[in-house]
Protein backbone atom coordinates (compact mmCIF):
# COMPACT_ATOMS: atom_id res chain seq x y z
CA UNK A 1 0.00 0.00 0.00
CA UNK A 2 1.43 3.43 -1.21
CA UNK A 3 1.87 6.07 1.59
CA UNK A 4 0.75 9.47 0.00
CA UNK A 5 1.72 11.63 2.59
CA UNK A 6 4.98 10.89 2.46
CA UNK A 7 7.33 11.14 -0.61
CA UNK A 8 8.65 8.09 -2.47
CA UNK A 9 11.27 6.17 -0.53
CA UNK A 10 14.93 7.49 -1.55
CA UNK A 11 16.04 4.43 -2.72
CA UNK A 12 13.05 3.23 -4.64
CA UNK A 13 13.02 6.82 -6.43
CA UNK A 14 16.86 6.91 -7.15
CA UNK A 15 16.47 3.80 -8.76
CA UNK A 16 13.69 4.60 -10.83
CA UNK A 17 15.34 7.89 -11.63
CA UNK A 18 18.30 6.38 -12.67
CA UNK A 19 16.42 3.43 -14.86
CA UNK A 20 15.39 6.63 -16.62
CA UNK A 21 18.06 8.30 -16.73
CA UNK A 22 20.21 5.14 -17.99
CA UNK A 23 19.53 5.22 -21.28
CA UNK A 24 19.34 8.36 -22.42
CA UNK A 25 22.67 8.88 -21.17
CA UNK A 26 24.55 6.04 -22.88
CA UNK A 27 23.51 6.85 -26.35
CA UNK A 28 24.01 10.56 -25.53
CA UNK A 29 26.30 12.19 -28.42
CA UNK A 30 28.12 13.51 -25.23
CA UNK A 31 28.86 10.19 -23.84
CA UNK A 32 29.72 8.73 -27.12
CA UNK A 33 32.74 11.22 -27.45
CA UNK A 34 33.67 11.26 -24.37
CA UNK A 35 33.91 7.14 -24.86
CA UNK A 36 35.77 7.52 -27.98
CA UNK A 37 38.26 9.47 -25.96
CA UNK A 38 38.23 7.37 -23.14
CA UNK A 39 38.91 4.32 -24.71
CA UNK A 40 41.92 6.02 -27.17
CA UNK A 41 44.69 4.23 -24.71
CA UNK A 42 43.50 1.16 -25.54
CA UNK A 43 43.47 1.87 -29.51
CA UNK A 44 46.68 3.41 -29.06
CA UNK A 45 47.73 -0.29 -27.19
CA UNK A 46 46.59 -2.07 -30.15
CA UNK A 47 48.71 -0.53 -32.26
CA UNK A 48 51.30 -0.40 -30.35
CA UNK A 49 51.29 -4.73 -30.37
CA UNK A 50 50.72 -4.52 -33.53
CA UNK A 51 54.13 -2.44 -34.42
CA UNK A 52 56.10 -4.95 -31.77
CA UNK A 53 54.43 -7.82 -33.79
CA UNK A 54 55.65 -6.27 -37.11
CA UNK A 55 59.51 -6.53 -35.96
CA UNK A 56 59.91 -2.87 -35.28
CA UNK A 57 62.35 -2.78 -32.12
CA UNK A 58 60.98 -0.62 -29.26
CA UNK A 59 62.36 2.14 -27.77
CA UNK A 60 61.43 4.34 -24.79
CA UNK A 61 59.18 3.98 -22.07
CA UNK A 62 58.58 0.12 -20.70
CA UNK A 63 55.26 -1.52 -21.47
CA UNK A 64 54.26 -1.19 -18.01
CA UNK A 65 55.64 2.18 -17.61
CA UNK A 66 53.59 3.16 -20.35
CA UNK A 67 50.92 1.38 -19.09
CA UNK A 68 52.11 3.74 -15.38
CA UNK A 69 51.97 7.06 -17.59
CA UNK A 70 48.51 6.24 -19.37
CA UNK A 71 46.62 5.76 -15.89
CA UNK A 72 48.29 8.63 -14.36
CA UNK A 73 48.48 11.27 -16.83
CA UNK A 74 46.00 10.42 -19.48
CA UNK A 75 42.94 8.91 -17.29
CA UNK A 76 43.47 10.66 -13.79
CA UNK A 77 44.85 13.72 -14.58
CA UNK A 78 42.85 14.75 -17.31
CA UNK A 79 40.38 12.21 -19.22
CA UNK A 80 38.07 11.14 -16.33
CA UNK A 81 37.99 15.17 -14.89
CA UNK A 82 36.70 16.13 -18.07
CA UNK A 83 34.46 13.23 -18.58
CA UNK A 84 33.54 14.06 -14.87
CA UNK A 85 32.88 17.61 -16.45
CA UNK A 86 30.95 16.95 -19.09
CA UNK A 87 28.86 14.39 -17.54
CA UNK A 88 28.29 16.11 -14.23
CA UNK A 89 27.13 19.17 -14.68
CA UNK A 90 24.77 18.96 -17.27
CA UNK A 91 22.68 16.15 -15.40
CA UNK A 92 20.66 18.99 -14.14
CA UNK A 93 21.32 21.34 -17.27
CA UNK A 94 19.83 18.53 -19.84
CA UNK A 95 16.63 18.81 -18.47
CA UNK A 96 16.57 22.07 -17.85
CA UNK A 97 17.24 22.54 -21.21
CA UNK A 98 15.22 19.84 -22.45
CA UNK A 99 12.39 21.32 -20.44
CA UNK A 100 11.64 17.58 -19.38
CA UNK A 101 12.69 18.36 -15.71
CA UNK A 102 9.09 19.50 -14.94
CA UNK A 103 7.92 15.91 -15.54
CA UNK A 104 10.63 14.99 -12.51
CA UNK A 105 9.55 17.89 -10.35
CA UNK A 106 5.82 16.71 -10.64
CA UNK A 107 6.05 13.46 -8.88
CA UNK A 108 6.01 12.26 -4.91
CA UNK A 109 9.95 12.24 -5.10
CA UNK A 110 12.41 14.21 -2.98
CA UNK A 111 15.11 16.35 -5.05
CA UNK A 112 18.25 15.17 -3.70
CA UNK A 113 16.65 11.41 -4.87
CA UNK A 114 16.27 12.69 -8.18
CA UNK A 115 19.85 14.30 -8.24
CA UNK A 116 21.32 10.96 -6.84
CA UNK A 117 19.28 8.70 -9.82
CA UNK A 118 20.84 10.66 -11.91
CA UNK A 119 24.39 10.57 -10.40
CA UNK A 120 24.86 7.08 -10.17
CA UNK A 121 23.69 6.79 -13.93
CA UNK A 122 26.73 9.17 -15.07
CA UNK A 123 28.81 6.85 -12.85
CA UNK A 124 27.91 4.07 -14.24
CA UNK A 125 28.00 5.34 -18.30
CA UNK A 126 31.63 6.40 -17.13
CA UNK A 127 32.71 3.57 -15.33
CA UNK A 128 31.23 1.37 -17.97
CA UNK A 129 33.83 2.68 -20.17
CA UNK A 130 36.44 3.77 -18.47
CA UNK A 131 37.32 0.14 -16.70
CA UNK A 132 36.96 -2.13 -19.86
CA UNK A 133 39.05 0.55 -21.66
CA UNK A 134 41.55 0.54 -18.74
CA UNK A 135 41.86 -3.45 -18.37
CA UNK A 136 42.23 -3.92 -22.28
CA UNK A 137 45.26 -1.39 -22.26
CA UNK A 138 46.70 -3.14 -18.98
CA UNK A 139 46.69 -6.45 -20.43
CA UNK A 140 47.83 -5.23 -24.29
CA UNK A 141 51.00 -3.72 -22.60
CA UNK A 142 51.59 -6.02 -19.63
CA UNK A 143 52.15 -8.97 -21.98
CA UNK A 144 53.78 -6.99 -24.83
CA UNK A 145 56.89 -8.67 -23.91
CA UNK A 146 55.57 -11.93 -22.78
CA UNK A 147 52.37 -12.88 -20.04
CA UNK A 148 55.52 -13.87 -17.21
CA UNK A 149 55.53 -10.55 -15.48
CA UNK A 150 51.87 -10.09 -15.78
CA UNK A 151 50.70 -11.67 -12.79
CA UNK A 152 52.97 -9.72 -10.40
CA UNK A 153 51.03 -6.54 -11.70
CA UNK A 154 47.41 -7.88 -11.79
CA UNK A 155 47.00 -6.12 -8.35
CA UNK A 156 48.49 -3.01 -9.23
CA UNK A 157 45.66 -3.07 -11.94
CA UNK A 158 42.55 -3.58 -9.34
CA UNK A 159 44.11 -0.64 -7.79
CA UNK A 160 43.79 1.86 -10.77
CA UNK A 161 40.84 0.83 -11.59
CA UNK A 162 39.41 1.73 -8.12
CA UNK A 163 41.56 5.01 -7.97
CA UNK A 164 39.45 5.65 -11.52
CA UNK A 165 36.15 5.08 -10.10
CA UNK A 166 37.30 7.26 -7.60
CA UNK A 167 38.33 9.90 -9.73
CA UNK A 168 34.97 9.69 -11.39
CA UNK A 169 33.31 9.97 -7.62
CA UNK A 170 35.50 12.66 -6.68
CA UNK A 171 34.84 14.77 -9.98
CA UNK A 172 31.68 13.93 -10.22
CA UNK A 173 30.54 15.11 -7.23
CA UNK A 174 32.40 18.56 -7.33
CA UNK A 175 30.91 19.36 -10.94
CA UNK A 176 27.39 18.36 -9.45
CA UNK A 177 27.69 20.22 -7.36
CA UNK A 178 28.90 23.41 -10.31
CA UNK A 179 26.20 22.44 -12.35
CA UNK A 180 23.48 23.32 -10.22
CA UNK A 181 25.55 26.16 -8.62
CA UNK A 182 26.37 28.07 -11.84
CA UNK A 183 24.38 28.54 -14.86
CA UNK A 184 27.41 28.30 -17.33
CA UNK A 185 29.42 25.88 -15.37
CA UNK A 186 32.04 24.51 -18.39
CA UNK A 187 34.44 27.51 -18.41
CA UNK A 188 35.20 27.60 -14.65
CA UNK A 189 35.21 24.11 -14.47
CA UNK A 190 38.07 23.80 -17.45
CA UNK A 191 40.00 26.84 -14.95
CA UNK A 192 39.32 24.84 -12.11
CA UNK A 193 41.04 21.29 -13.61
CA UNK A 194 43.34 23.09 -15.61
CA UNK A 195 44.35 25.91 -13.31
CA UNK A 196 43.47 24.97 -10.19
CA UNK A 197 44.58 21.52 -9.56
CA UNK A 198 48.05 22.05 -11.20
CA UNK A 199 48.69 23.58 -7.45
CA UNK A 200 49.29 20.05 -7.03
CA UNK A 201 52.72 20.40 -8.22
CA UNK A 202 53.58 23.04 -5.95
CA UNK A 203 55.79 22.34 -2.70
CA UNK A 204 53.91 23.84 0.51
CA UNK A 205 50.55 22.56 2.11
CA UNK A 206 48.73 24.36 -1.15
CA UNK A 207 48.60 21.06 -3.07
CA UNK A 208 46.52 19.43 0.19
CA UNK A 209 43.81 21.68 -1.70
CA UNK A 210 43.62 19.91 -4.79
CA UNK A 211 41.90 16.71 -5.52
CA UNK A 212 44.97 15.26 -7.97
CA UNK A 213 46.97 15.26 -4.91
CA UNK A 214 45.25 12.15 -3.14
CA UNK A 215 44.14 10.87 -6.15
CA UNK A 216 47.38 10.52 -7.06
CA UNK A 217 48.84 9.34 -4.25
CA UNK A 218 46.39 6.27 -4.19
CA UNK A 219 48.57 4.97 -7.56
CA UNK A 220 50.96 2.36 -6.55
CA UNK A 221 53.03 2.51 -9.32
CA UNK A 222 54.22 6.20 -10.49
CA UNK A 223 55.61 6.83 -14.21
CA UNK A 224 58.91 7.81 -14.44
CA UNK A 225 58.38 10.91 -16.31
CA UNK A 226 55.69 13.36 -14.72
CA UNK A 227 58.33 16.61 -16.19
CA UNK A 228 58.95 19.06 -13.31
CA UNK A 229 56.08 18.18 -11.12
CA UNK A 230 57.84 15.13 -9.84
CA UNK A 231 60.27 17.29 -8.51
CA UNK A 232 57.50 18.44 -5.89
CA UNK A 233 54.70 15.66 -5.94
CA UNK A 234 53.55 15.32 -2.76
CA UNK A 235 52.69 11.31 -1.61
CA UNK A 236 49.99 11.32 1.13
CA UNK A 237 49.32 8.02 3.20
CA UNK A 238 46.16 5.93 1.42
CA UNK A 239 43.79 6.16 4.26
CA UNK A 240 44.06 9.71 4.74
CA UNK A 241 43.58 10.44 1.05
CA UNK A 242 40.76 7.60 0.96
CA UNK A 243 39.19 9.91 3.65
CA UNK A 244 39.48 12.88 2.53
CA UNK A 245 38.30 12.56 -1.31
CA UNK A 246 34.81 10.19 0.02
CA UNK A 247 34.00 12.86 2.62
CA UNK A 248 34.65 15.65 0.08
CA UNK A 249 32.71 13.66 -2.29
CA UNK A 250 29.81 13.31 -0.20
CA UNK A 251 30.28 17.20 0.93
CA UNK A 252 29.79 18.38 -2.58
CA UNK A 253 27.07 15.99 -3.34
CA UNK A 254 25.38 16.69 -0.19
CA UNK A 255 25.57 20.84 -1.10
CA UNK A 256 24.18 19.72 -4.55
CA UNK A 257 21.46 18.25 -3.22
CA UNK A 258 20.39 21.33 -0.71
CA UNK A 259 21.52 23.96 -3.50
CA UNK A 260 18.88 21.74 -5.96
CA UNK A 261 15.95 21.26 -2.93
CA UNK A 262 16.16 25.43 -3.12
CA UNK A 263 16.34 25.98 -6.81
CA UNK A 264 13.44 27.12 -8.96
CA UNK A 265 13.40 26.48 -12.21
CA UNK A 266 11.81 29.06 -14.84
CA UNK A 267 11.74 26.60 -17.96
CA UNK A 268 11.28 28.55 -21.36
CA UNK A 269 7.92 27.68 -23.12
CA UNK B 1 -12.85 22.21 5.04
CA UNK B 2 -10.29 24.38 3.18
CA UNK B 3 -10.03 24.39 -0.32
CA UNK B 4 -8.61 22.41 -2.98
CA UNK B 5 -6.53 25.45 -4.01
CA UNK B 6 -6.06 28.31 -2.15
CA UNK B 7 -4.10 31.69 -2.98
CA UNK B 8 -3.66 34.11 0.00
CA UNK B 9 -2.10 37.96 -0.95
CA UNK B 10 0.21 35.44 -3.20
CA UNK B 11 2.80 37.63 -5.75
CA UNK B 12 5.44 36.94 -7.98
CA UNK B 13 7.73 38.61 -9.64
CA UNK B 14 11.14 37.85 -11.93
CA UNK B 15 13.39 40.80 -11.22
CA UNK B 16 11.08 43.65 -11.52
CA UNK B 17 8.69 42.16 -13.67
CA UNK B 18 5.47 41.67 -11.44
CA UNK B 19 3.92 38.65 -13.34
CA UNK B 20 1.18 37.85 -10.71
CA UNK B 21 -0.11 40.57 -8.11
CA UNK B 22 -1.55 40.08 -4.95
CA UNK B 23 -3.58 36.78 -5.84
CA UNK B 24 -5.98 36.06 -2.88
CA UNK B 25 -8.70 33.32 -4.01
CA UNK B 26 -9.63 29.81 -2.90
CA UNK B 27 -10.78 27.43 -5.82
CA UNK B 28 -13.68 24.69 -5.01
CA UNK B 29 -13.58 21.15 -6.64
CA UNK B 30 -14.71 21.27 -10.39
CA UNK B 31 -13.66 22.16 -13.32
CA UNK B 32 -12.33 26.53 -12.84
CA UNK B 33 -11.14 27.61 -16.29
CA UNK B 34 -8.59 30.08 -15.51
CA UNK B 35 -8.60 32.92 -18.72
CA UNK B 36 -6.24 35.11 -20.21
CA UNK B 37 -4.18 36.60 -23.16
CA UNK B 38 -0.31 35.38 -23.37
CA UNK B 39 2.08 37.32 -20.59
CA UNK B 40 -1.39 37.65 -18.62
CA UNK B 41 0.14 35.36 -15.68
CA UNK B 42 -1.61 32.30 -16.42
CA UNK B 43 1.62 29.98 -16.33
CA UNK B 44 2.71 31.52 -13.26
CA UNK B 45 -0.77 30.89 -11.76
CA UNK B 46 -0.40 27.40 -12.57
CA UNK B 47 3.38 26.72 -11.73
CA UNK B 48 2.60 28.52 -8.43
CA UNK B 49 -0.15 26.22 -7.71
CA UNK B 50 1.90 23.22 -8.62
CA UNK B 51 4.84 24.47 -6.56
CA UNK B 52 7.21 24.80 -9.22
CA UNK B 53 7.82 28.42 -8.44
CA UNK B 54 7.82 29.94 -4.89
CA UNK B 55 5.28 32.86 -4.48
CA UNK B 56 7.83 35.99 -3.72
CA UNK B 57 5.27 37.21 -1.46
CA UNK B 58 1.72 35.15 0.24
CA UNK B 59 1.10 32.00 0.40
CA UNK B 60 -0.36 29.48 -2.26
CA UNK B 61 -1.17 26.15 -0.51
CA UNK B 62 -2.63 23.28 -2.35
CA UNK B 63 -4.77 20.41 -0.71
CA UNK B 64 -3.87 22.48 3.10
CA UNK B 65 -0.18 22.31 2.49
CA UNK B 66 2.41 24.87 1.21
CA UNK B 67 2.88 24.52 -2.77
CA UNK B 68 6.41 24.64 -2.74
CA UNK B 69 8.43 22.19 -1.18
CA UNK B 70 5.95 19.43 -0.56
CA UNK B 71 6.58 16.67 -3.28
CA UNK B 72 4.48 14.07 -1.73
CA UNK B 73 1.70 16.06 -2.67
CA UNK B 74 2.01 14.36 -6.24
CA UNK B 75 0.54 11.59 -5.19
CA UNK B 76 -2.57 13.82 -5.65
CA UNK B 77 -1.73 16.41 -8.10
CA UNK B 78 -1.20 15.62 -12.22
CA UNK B 79 0.51 18.33 -14.08
CA UNK B 80 -0.32 18.75 -17.92
CA UNK B 81 3.02 21.43 -18.69
CA UNK B 82 2.48 23.48 -21.35
CA UNK B 83 6.41 22.77 -22.83
CA UNK B 84 6.14 20.28 -25.56
CA UNK B 85 9.06 18.38 -24.61
CA UNK B 86 9.84 15.01 -23.57
CA UNK B 87 12.81 12.36 -23.76
CA UNK B 88 12.14 12.19 -27.29
CA UNK B 89 13.70 8.55 -27.01
CA UNK B 90 10.76 6.71 -24.90
CA UNK B 91 7.92 5.61 -26.64
CA UNK B 92 4.38 6.61 -25.11
CA UNK B 93 3.74 3.71 -22.87
CA UNK B 94 7.39 3.92 -21.89
CA UNK B 95 7.11 7.59 -20.85
CA UNK B 96 3.84 6.36 -19.01
CA UNK B 97 5.04 3.65 -17.21
CA UNK B 98 8.09 5.55 -15.90
CA UNK B 99 6.46 8.24 -14.85
CA UNK B 100 4.14 6.25 -12.54
CA UNK B 101 7.19 4.61 -10.88
CA UNK B 102 8.31 7.81 -10.10
CA UNK B 103 4.76 7.83 -8.15
CA UNK B 104 5.15 4.70 -6.84
CA UNK B 105 3.30 2.16 -8.41
CA UNK B 106 4.35 -1.34 -8.95
CA UNK B 107 5.54 -3.16 -12.87
CA UNK B 108 1.80 -5.02 -13.37
CA UNK B 109 0.24 -1.34 -11.78
CA UNK B 110 2.34 0.94 -14.01
CA UNK B 111 1.73 -0.87 -17.32
CA UNK B 112 -2.15 -1.09 -16.30
CA UNK B 113 -2.37 2.65 -15.44
CA UNK B 114 -0.42 3.44 -17.95
CA UNK B 115 -2.71 1.64 -20.72
CA UNK B 116 -5.66 3.29 -19.08
CA UNK B 117 -4.55 6.38 -19.53
CA UNK B 118 -3.91 5.80 -22.89
CA UNK B 119 -7.09 4.63 -24.02
CA UNK B 120 -8.56 7.75 -22.15
CA UNK B 121 -6.82 10.20 -24.43
CA UNK B 122 -7.19 7.33 -27.51
CA UNK B 123 -2.80 6.59 -28.18
CA UNK B 124 -3.86 2.79 -27.33
CA UNK B 125 -2.91 2.06 -30.83
CA UNK B 126 -0.15 4.75 -30.82
CA UNK B 127 1.44 3.21 -27.23
CA UNK B 128 4.77 2.02 -28.57
CA UNK B 129 5.91 4.22 -31.09
CA UNK B 130 8.41 6.86 -29.94
CA UNK B 131 7.80 10.15 -29.02
CA UNK B 132 10.05 11.89 -31.31
CA UNK B 133 7.26 10.72 -34.15
CA UNK B 134 4.04 11.66 -32.41
CA UNK B 135 1.90 14.71 -34.61
CA UNK B 136 1.62 17.86 -32.26
CA UNK B 137 -1.77 16.71 -31.24
CA UNK B 138 -0.59 13.43 -30.04
CA UNK B 139 2.38 14.95 -27.93
CA UNK B 140 -0.44 16.78 -25.95
CA UNK B 141 -2.96 13.86 -25.64
CA UNK B 142 0.56 11.84 -24.13
CA UNK B 143 0.98 14.81 -21.23
CA UNK B 144 -2.51 14.53 -20.92
CA UNK B 145 -2.52 11.17 -20.11
CA UNK B 146 0.65 11.41 -17.94
CA UNK B 147 -1.39 13.85 -15.88
CA UNK B 148 -4.39 11.60 -15.16
CA UNK B 149 -2.48 8.47 -14.85
CA UNK B 150 -2.17 8.21 -11.36
CA UNK B 151 -5.87 9.32 -10.89
CA UNK B 152 -5.06 12.47 -9.07
CA UNK B 153 -7.13 14.42 -7.05
CA UNK B 154 -6.35 17.90 -8.42
CA UNK B 155 -5.56 18.04 -12.42
CA UNK B 156 -3.95 21.11 -13.41
CA UNK B 157 -3.84 21.71 -17.04
CA UNK B 158 -1.95 24.35 -18.69
CA UNK B 159 -3.20 25.14 -22.54
CA UNK B 160 -4.47 21.50 -22.54
CA UNK B 161 -6.15 21.20 -25.96
CA UNK B 162 -3.46 23.72 -27.81
CA UNK B 163 -2.67 22.66 -31.23
CA UNK B 164 -5.46 19.82 -31.34
CA UNK B 165 -7.40 18.34 -33.90
CA UNK B 166 -11.50 19.48 -33.23
CA UNK B 167 -12.08 15.46 -32.86
CA UNK B 168 -9.90 15.23 -30.49
CA UNK B 169 -10.23 18.58 -28.74
CA UNK B 170 -13.96 17.45 -27.98
CA UNK B 171 -12.36 14.28 -26.75
CA UNK B 172 -10.46 16.22 -24.23
CA UNK B 173 -13.07 18.57 -23.39
CA UNK B 174 -15.29 15.46 -22.39
CA UNK B 175 -12.77 14.08 -20.18
CA UNK B 176 -12.16 17.11 -18.68
CA UNK B 177 -15.90 17.63 -17.98
CA UNK B 178 -16.16 14.24 -16.72
CA UNK B 179 -13.32 14.47 -14.33
CA UNK B 180 -14.71 17.79 -13.05
CA UNK B 181 -18.73 15.69 -12.25
CA UNK B 182 -16.21 13.14 -10.25
CA UNK B 183 -15.23 15.33 -8.15
CA UNK B 184 -11.97 16.36 -9.02
CA UNK B 185 -10.49 19.77 -8.79
CA UNK B 186 -9.58 20.55 -12.08
CA UNK B 187 -7.57 23.88 -13.05
CA UNK B 188 -7.40 24.34 -16.90
CA UNK B 189 -5.87 27.20 -18.56
CA UNK B 190 -6.46 28.95 -21.90
CA UNK B 191 -6.83 31.61 -24.21
CA UNK B 192 -9.87 30.68 -25.89
CA UNK B 193 -12.93 32.10 -23.94
CA UNK B 194 -14.60 29.33 -26.35
CA UNK B 195 -12.32 26.54 -25.02
CA UNK B 196 -12.90 27.24 -21.67
CA UNK B 197 -16.45 27.39 -21.76
CA UNK B 198 -17.00 23.99 -23.59
CA UNK B 199 -15.34 22.87 -20.26
CA UNK B 200 -16.87 24.63 -17.30
CA UNK B 201 -18.87 27.63 -16.30
CA UNK B 202 -16.67 28.44 -13.65
CA UNK B 203 -13.82 30.59 -14.96
CA UNK B 204 -11.31 33.37 -13.56
CA UNK B 205 -10.53 36.14 -15.53
CA UNK B 206 -6.62 36.53 -15.48
CA UNK B 207 -4.72 39.78 -16.84
CA UNK B 208 -1.61 42.13 -16.15
CA UNK B 209 -0.98 39.61 -13.24
CA UNK B 210 -4.19 40.20 -11.54
CA UNK B 211 -7.58 38.29 -10.86
CA UNK B 212 -10.35 40.40 -12.93
CA UNK B 213 -13.24 38.48 -12.38
CA UNK B 214 -14.41 35.33 -10.83
CA UNK B 215 -17.52 33.54 -11.59
CA UNK B 216 -19.89 32.74 -14.43
CA UNK B 217 -18.62 32.38 -17.87
CA UNK B 218 -22.16 33.48 -19.19
CA UNK B 219 -21.54 36.65 -17.29
CA UNK B 220 -19.05 37.41 -19.37
CA UNK B 221 -20.18 35.75 -22.37
CA UNK B 222 -23.10 37.91 -22.57
CA UNK B 223 -20.70 41.42 -22.46
CA UNK B 224 -18.74 39.86 -25.61
CA UNK B 225 -21.29 38.86 -27.89
CA UNK B 226 -20.49 41.23 -30.86
CA UNK B 227 -17.00 41.01 -30.41
CA UNK B 228 -15.53 39.21 -33.25
CA UNK B 229 -13.43 36.00 -32.69
CA UNK B 230 -10.78 35.05 -34.68
CA UNK B 231 -10.24 30.90 -35.49
CA UNK B 232 -7.51 29.92 -37.38
CA UNK B 233 -7.73 26.07 -39.19
CA UNK B 234 -5.20 24.29 -40.57
CA UNK B 235 -6.54 21.72 -42.98
CA UNK B 236 -5.35 19.58 -45.77
CA UNK B 237 -8.13 21.08 -48.37
CA UNK B 238 -8.08 24.37 -46.74
CA UNK B 239 -10.55 25.70 -50.13
CA UNK B 240 -13.21 23.09 -49.74
CA UNK B 241 -13.92 24.59 -45.77
CA UNK B 242 -13.51 28.37 -46.67
CA UNK B 243 -16.69 26.63 -49.59
CA UNK B 244 -18.05 25.09 -47.02
CA UNK B 245 -18.03 27.61 -44.29
CA UNK B 246 -18.47 30.77 -46.56
CA UNK B 247 -21.99 30.66 -46.37
CA UNK B 248 -22.75 30.56 -42.94
CA UNK B 249 -24.46 33.16 -40.64
CA UNK B 250 -22.29 33.50 -38.12
CA UNK B 251 -19.17 33.86 -40.03
CA UNK B 252 -18.01 37.54 -40.70
CA UNK B 253 -15.09 37.18 -43.40
CA UNK B 254 -12.60 34.66 -44.62
CA UNK B 255 -8.68 34.68 -45.62
CA UNK B 256 -5.98 32.21 -46.49
CA UNK B 257 -3.05 31.91 -45.02
CA UNK B 258 0.24 32.88 -46.85
CA UNK B 259 1.71 29.09 -47.03
CA UNK B 260 -2.27 28.11 -48.40
CA UNK B 261 -2.74 25.81 -45.76
CA UNK B 262 -4.25 28.07 -43.05
CA UNK B 263 -7.71 29.68 -43.56
CA UNK B 264 -8.41 32.15 -40.94
CA UNK B 265 -12.11 32.53 -39.87
CA UNK B 266 -13.67 35.95 -38.46
CA UNK B 267 -16.63 35.07 -36.72
CA UNK B 268 -19.39 37.17 -34.72
CA UNK B 269 -21.26 34.29 -33.14
CA UNK B 270 -18.25 32.01 -31.42
CA UNK B 271 -21.04 29.27 -30.32
CA UNK B 272 -23.07 28.48 -33.37
CA UNK B 273 -19.69 28.72 -35.54
CA UNK B 274 -18.12 26.08 -33.31
CA UNK B 275 -21.39 23.99 -32.99
CA UNK B 276 -21.72 23.86 -36.95
CA UNK B 277 -17.86 23.03 -37.88
CA UNK B 278 -17.53 19.80 -36.41
CA UNK B 279 -19.05 17.75 -39.86
CA UNK B 280 -17.04 20.54 -42.39
CA UNK B 281 -14.18 20.00 -40.58
CA UNK B 282 -13.90 16.58 -40.71
CA UNK B 283 -14.52 16.45 -44.30
CA UNK B 284 -11.67 18.76 -45.01
CA UNK B 285 -9.24 17.44 -42.89
CA UNK B 286 -8.75 19.90 -39.97
CA UNK B 287 -5.46 19.02 -38.67
CA UNK B 288 -4.81 22.13 -36.39
CA UNK B 289 -7.26 24.98 -34.85
CA UNK B 290 -6.62 27.87 -32.66
CA UNK B 291 -7.84 31.19 -32.01
CA UNK B 292 -4.93 33.72 -32.43
CA UNK B 293 -4.42 35.72 -28.97
CA UNK B 294 -4.50 39.39 -30.32
CA UNK B 295 -8.11 38.52 -30.12
CA UNK B 296 -8.09 37.27 -26.48
CA UNK B 297 -5.90 40.76 -25.81
CA UNK B 298 -8.49 42.86 -27.44
CA UNK B 299 -11.45 41.21 -25.85
CA UNK B 300 -9.34 41.96 -22.47
CA UNK B 301 -9.06 45.48 -23.39
CA UNK B 302 -12.63 45.50 -24.38
CA UNK B 303 -13.60 44.35 -20.65
CA UNK B 304 -11.29 46.07 -18.80
CA UNK B 305 -12.60 49.48 -20.80
CA UNK B 306 -16.29 48.38 -19.66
Amino acid sequence: MRDTTQPLPFVPATRAVFDLSLEGMIWSRRSLLMGLLVALPAVLAVVYRVVLASGTPARGLAPLDLYALVVAVFWIRNVLPLAALFHATSLVADEVEGRTLTYLLTRPITRPAILAGKFAAYLVTSLAVALPAAVLTFFLLASARGWSGVGAAVPDLFRDLGVMALSLVAYGALFTLMGVLLKRPVIPGLLFLFGWELLANLPGYLPRLTLTTWLRSLIRHRPAEEGLSQLFAQVQPVGWSLTVLFVASAVFLAAAAFIFTQREYVLEQ
Amino acid sequence: MSAPISFARASRWYGPVIALNDVTIDIPPGVTGLLGPNGAGKSTFLKLTAGQLRPSQGEVRLLGQPAWGSPELFHRVGLCPEADAFWEQLSGLQLLVTLLRLTGYDEAECRQRAENALHQVDLLDAKNRKLGGYSKGMRQRIKLAQSIAHDPDVLLLDEPVSGMDPVNRRRVIDLVRRLGREGKTVLVSSHILHEIEAMTRQVLLIHNGRILAEGDVREIRDLLDEHPHTVALRARDPRALAAAVVGWPSVLSLSFGEEGEWLTVQTARPDEFYGALHDAALESGVVEMYSPDEDLESVFRYLVAR
